[in-house]
């Protein structure tokens, strides 16, 4: 018998085994950033104008990049003023959203974005992604917590993700 | 090696009416019993990243292949406590390459999704029927879209010469061990391309691009097809290993201190998170199950 198809069942302990893992999980923005608290996990769950408002208060401030309809759908991008000098790595510190919902992206070796609505391919820029996931969405909304934000691989805990 | 106990996952294009009614009948009591909901979380999970820091397990690495496969292997196990018989059918998308082919049919997986909204109304997974309902999504939509080929802009299924191009690499993967990575059989089978033509997409990438609706997402295991499908690649690395015999997966050792992929890929004798075993240990299917 080779492969072992006994061990941890599916669903199981995910969190143990990410602990487990050690280190990597934490991202290099984080550490930049010193977003490795409580706080950060508050302002990756805060809607955009507390987002705002919170960064204003603590530096970086967030710049909105873009602010459009697209297909009848409201998308818009903001990110850290330390995002724009080129100072974090990962998401970039990038908060898009369709509609005021959370869109979240994941950033691709070769610099471009995917996100959680159209996730086997990658665009140029968030704006590009968003409008992608506008596209792929047809009539359906975001939903105000996704998946990813409840315990994801390091998204909720961390505030690693936008 | 011996097969005394090894159980044939089949065309599905060549299953029975039977066949075909157990297997459904089993996916709807895993779903049923809350087990199914805990696959599609635990994929949006290890989906991480190669742009993003942490270990990345299922998507854009080595590990793409054994992950997904210890994962069919949960699955398939939670339908064989229902129904002893029932093994995942793969889905050849270089064989049924239609939007009324094999699988689409309404004794199977039910159709593409209609104009509107794009949600699934035929066949046992359709949302009126009440036994399909998404509780795991990235949208607030509780039934089962699809919008095979891409309606708006219609897309291909990949060749079957788009597949050998991935089958004839002798070499598992290559450094970077990412998504960027141009050599190598994994990432041509998994599919990351460049740019926004019909590259950006390639075999496995491109059948969930084709699939559409829940399948292009995070969420994508709410579509059954998703076993079909990675029951399918599952059996292309099994091709790949019979053509390459002297080649194995790789890397054979972790990357040193210092590499930009230190700590974040899954070396050939490195434990596989979530589970206790390695990819090494996933290389033989060959005692558990055959393909037909």
């Amino acid at each position: 018998m080779v492969i072992s198809v006994g061990g941890a069942p599916v669903g199981g302990e995910p969190s143990a085994a990410r602990t487990a893992r050690g280190g990597p999980a934490r991202s290099r923005r984080d550490l930049l950033l010193g977003l490795v608290g409580p706080a950060a996990v508050a302002v990756a769950f805060l809607p955009f104008a507390a987002v705002s408002r919170s960064l204003r208060a603590a530096e970086p401030p967030a710049d909105v990049v873009f602010d459009e309809t697209y297909r009848g759908r409201h998308i818009r991008g903001i990110r850290t003023s330390a995002a724009a000098a080129g100072r974090v790595l990962g998401d970039g510190g990038w908060q898009v959203t369709v509609d005021g919902r959370p869109l979240h992206l994941m950033r691709r070796a070769d610099g471009t974005w995917l996100s959680m609505v159209d996730h086997y391919r990658s665009y140029a820029t968030p704006l590009e992604a968003a409008r992608a996931a506008v596209d792929e969405l047809g009539p359906g909304q975001l939903r105000e917590r996704g998946p990813e934000d409840m315990g994801g691989h390091d998204g909720g805990r961390d505030g690693v993700h936008a | 090696m011996g097969d005394a106990m090894a159980y044939t996952r089949k065309d599905v294009s060549t299953l029975t009416a039977a066949e075909k009614r157990r297997f459904v009948n089993a996916l709807l009591e895993v779903k049923r019993r809350g087990e199914y909901d805990e696959f599609v979380r635990m994929h949006i999970e290890y989906y991480v990243s190669d742009g993003e820091g942490g270990l990345r397990t299922a998507h854009m690495a080595p590990s793409f292949l054994p992950w997904h496969r210890r994962f069919l292997l949960e699955l398939e196990r939670a339908l064989r406590r229902v129904d002893s018989s029932v093994t995942v059918p793969y889905w050849d998308w270089t064989r049924d390459r239609t939007t009324t082919s094999a699988p689409w049919t309404k004794d199977l997986l039910g159709g593409t999704g209609r104009r509107s909204d794009r949600q699934v109304t035929t066949g046992p997974f359709a949302y009126r029927e009440g036994n399909w309902t998404l509780r795991e999504n990235i949208t607030d939509e509780e039934y089962l879209t699809r919008d095979l080929g891409r309606s708006a802009d219609p897309i291909a299924l990949p060749t079957r010469s788009d597949l050998e191009r991935a089958l004839a690499d002798p070499v598992y993967d290559s450094s970077p061990w990412d998504s960027t990575v141009g050599k190598g059989f994994r990432n041509k089978l998994e599919g990351w391309g460049s740019g926004s033509g019909p590259t950006a997409w390639r075999n496995h990438n491109r059948v969930h691009r084709w699939v559409g609706g829940v399948m292009v997402g995070g969420a994508s295991v709410n579509d059954p097809v998703f076993w079909m499908h990675h029951a399918f690649v599952d059996l292309c690395w099994s091709r790949w290993q019979r053509r390459h015999r002297e080649h194995r997966y790789l890397p054979a050792k972790p990357p040193a201190a210092g590499s930009s992929q230190y700590r974040r890929i899954v070396a050939r004798h490195e434990k596989l998170p979530p589970w206790d075993v390695t990819p090494d240990e996933l290389e033989d299917h060959g005692r558990i199950y055959r393909y037909a």
